[in-house]
C-alpha cells in the first residue's frame, strides 16, 4: 500500500474526498468518459491510443504535442485559478513563491505549445477543479500529484516523438516538469526523489488517473438555436 | 696469401659493423618513433570515438518563453454553470433561510450560469459561493453550495447600458472596445436598472423580430412577470432599426443588427452587465 505522504497521487487525494464528490456527466466507462469529456482532449487520447508504436510520423507527433498541450492547460489553469482566487496568496511565503513560479512556467509551456501547433492546436478544455483550487492544503497536495503525473506522461511519450528536434524539446519540458515535481514534493514534506528510477505511465494509466480527478469536464452549453423567450 | 687476404677482410668487416650499427640506430629511432606513435595514436582514436558516440545535442524545435506572471485580475469576472438544482440561501450555511431555488437550465435550454462574487466556508468546512442570480428581486445575490456549481469560467469584459443616453458600451480590461445606440423599455415596461450578467447566446433561430443574434441576461422585467419564462430581459437585434434609439421595447435592449453582430464577436457569455 503506497504511503500517500511519501508518494501522493491524484487517486489518494480523490480518496481523501477533496475532489471525490460524485459528478453528473462522467460515465463509469472509458467510452462514457470519452463521450462526455472535452471533445478535443478525448479525441486526442483515443487517437494516441490507436496509433501503433511503430507508426511514428508527423501525425503522431502532432497528437502527442496536443496531448501535452491539454496537460499543460490542465496545470496552467490549476495554478492560475488558485492564484486569481487568492488561495496562493493565503499560503506562507515559501509556498507562495513555489506556486507562483510553477504557474508562470506552465503558462509559458502552454504558450509555446500553442505556437508550435498553430492551427492544429486543440482548444482549451473546460476544467472543474471542484474546490481544490480554493483550499490551500488540497491545492498543494494535488499539485504534487499533478506534477508527478506529468513527468510520467512525458517520460512515456517523449520517446514516441519521431522528429529529433521535437523530441529534444519534449525532453527539455520533461526535465523542467521533473524539477517542478521535486520542488512540490519538498514543499509538502515528501521525499523530493522517492525512487531511483522514474517509471513512465502508459496512456491507459494516465487516462485512468485523469478520469479519477474529474477535473476535465464537458464545456457547459451556453449557446442555442432556440428562439428567445425574452420580453422583446 | 693468407695475411694479404686478412688485411683485405678488415675494411670489409669494419664496413659491415658500421652498417650494423647504423641499422641498429635506425631501428632504435624507429622504435622510439614507433613508441611515440603508439602513445599518440590511442588518444587520437578515443577522440574520434567520442565524436562518433557523442554527437552535438540536437537543437530543440522550440524553447519556452520566459515564465509569464499572472496578469492583473482587477477586471476579471467569474461565472460558473449550475451543475445541480440547489436552494439559494441568504448566508453561507445550510441553516440559513432559503430565498429561492437555482435551476440547471435557462428557458432556452442552455446551462444556467451564475456570476461568482465571493466564497466562504461554513463552520462545518463546506464551501459556499456568493453569486449574482437570475431571480427576482432584480440583481439578487445569495449563497449556494460550491458543490452545486461546476468549474469557473473567466471573462475580462463588462457591458454597460445607459438607458438615459440610449447607449451600450463594452469594456475589455477596463477600456471601451465597442459602442452602439440602443433601444430600451417603454415607460410602462422599463428595462430594469442594476447589476446583471449575460447567461446565454442564441443564433440561427427563425424569428426576425430578434435580429440575427440574441443574448439572454439574468435581468427580469419587474412589470411583465407573467410573461412566458418569467419575463427575462435580452439583448438582441431588430427588424425595426428605424425605431432606434428610443424607448421602444418591452424591457429588452435592442441593437441594430450590424451592431449586435459586432457585439457577438466581442462579448462572451458570462460578461457582467450594468444597466444605468
Amino acid at each position: 500500500m503506497p504511503d500517500p505522504h511519501r508518494d501522493p497521487t491524484l487517486e489518494h487525494i480523490d480518496a481523501d474526498g477533496a475532489i471525490g464528490e460524485a459528478l453528473d456527466g462522467i460515465g463509469p466507462t472509458r467510452a462514457g468518459f470519452l463521450r462526455t469529456t472535452a471533445l478535443g482532449s478525448a479525441a486526442l487520447l483515443a487517437g494516441l491510443a490507436d496509433v501503433a508504436p511503430a507508426a511514428r510520423g508527423p501525425k503522431q507527433d502532432t497528437a502527442i504535442l496536443n496531448y501535452a498541450l491539454v496537460f499543460e492547460h490542465l496545470q496552467a489553469g490549476f495554478y492560475t485559478e488558485a492564484e486569481s482566487l487568492g488561495t496562493i496568496k493565503s499560503m506562507d511565503a515559501e509556498r507562495e513563491l513555489w506556486a507562483r513560479t510553477l504557474g508562470a512556467h506552465e503558462r509559458a509551456h502552454v504558450k509555446i505549445l500553442k505556437e508550435v501547433l498553430g492551427r492544429r492546436a486543440v482548444a482549451r478544455p473546460f476544467f472543474d477543479y471542484r474546490g481544490v483550487t480554493e483550499d490551500p492544503d488540497g491545492f498543494t497536495r494535488t499539485a504534487v500529484a499533478m506534477e508527478d503525473l506529468t513527468v510520467a506522461l512525458l517520460a512515456g511519450q517523449a520517446p514516441r516523438v519521431s522528429k529529433p528536434e521535437l523530441r529534444s524539446a519534449f525532453f527539455s519540458l520533461l526535465t523542467v516538469e521533473a524539477r517542478h515535481a521535486a520542488w512540490a514534493r519538498r514543499i509538502v514534506g515528501a521525499e523530493p526523489v522517492a525512487e531511483a528510477f522514474d517509471e513512465p505511465k502508459t496512456l491507459a494509466e494516465v487516462d485512468r488517473v485523469v478520469r479519477s480527478t474529474r477535473f476535465l469536464v464537458s464545456r457547459p452549453r451556453r449557446e442555442s438555436r432556440r428562439s428567445p423567450r425574452f420580453t422583446g | 696469401m693468407t695475411s694479404a687476404g686478412g688485411s683485405r677482410r678488415l675494411p670489409v668487416a669494419l664496413a659491415a659493423a658500421a652498417i650494423l650499427v647504423a641499422v641498429a640506430l635506425v631501428g632504435v629511432l624507429a622504435a622510439r618513433l614507433g613508441d611515440d606513435a603508439v602513445r599518440v595514436q590511442p588518444a587520437g582514436d578515443a577522440s574520434q570515438a567520442r565524436e562518433a558516440a557523442l554527437p552535438e545535442p540536437v537543437t530543440p524545435a522550440f524553447v519556452p518563453p520566459a515564465p509569464r506572471p499572472l496578469a492583473g485580475q482587477e477586471n476579471v469576472a467569474r461565472w460558473s454553470p449550475v451543475r445541480r438544482t440547489a436552494a439559494i440561501r441568504s448566508g453561507p450555511g445550510g441553516g440559513e433561510p432559503v430565498i429561492g431555488r437555482l435551476e440547471t437550465r435557462t428557458p432556452e435550454g442552455t446551462r444556467n450560469l451564475v456570476l461568482v462574487l465571493a466564497r466562504r466556508r461554513d463552520e462545518r468546512g463546506t464551501l459556499w459561493v456568493r453569486a449574482r442570480l437570475p431571480i427576482l428581486e432584480n440583481g439578487a445575490v445569495g449563497w449556494v453550495p460550491r458543490a452545486a456549481l461546476g468549474g469557473y469560467g473567466a471573462v475580462r469584459t463588462h457591458l454597460v447600458v445607459d438607458r438615459a443616453r440610449f447607449r451600450a458600451t463594452l469594456f475589455r480590461d477596463g477600456s471601451p472596445v465597442f459602442r452602439a445606440v440602443v433601444g430600451v423599455g417603454r415607460l410602462e415596461s422599463p428595462t430594469p436598472a442594476g447589476e446583471f450578467y449575460v447567461r446565454n447566446k442564441l443564433r440561427r433561430y427563425a424569428n426576425a423580430f430578434y435580429g440575427p443574434v440574441a443574448f439572454g441576461t439574468s435581468a427580469r422585467s419587474a412589470t411583465l412577470t407573467d410573461w412566458p419564462a418569467g419575463g427575462f430581459v435580452g439583448i438582441h437585434g431588430t427588424n425595426r432599426p428605424d425605431l432606434l434609439p428610443g424607448r421602444v421595447s418591452h424591457g429588452c435592449i435592442r441593437l441594430r443588427n450590424d451592431d449586435v453582430l459586432a457585439l457577438e464577436r466581442l462579448m462572451p457569455v458570462g460578461t457582467p452587465l450594468t444597466i444605468l
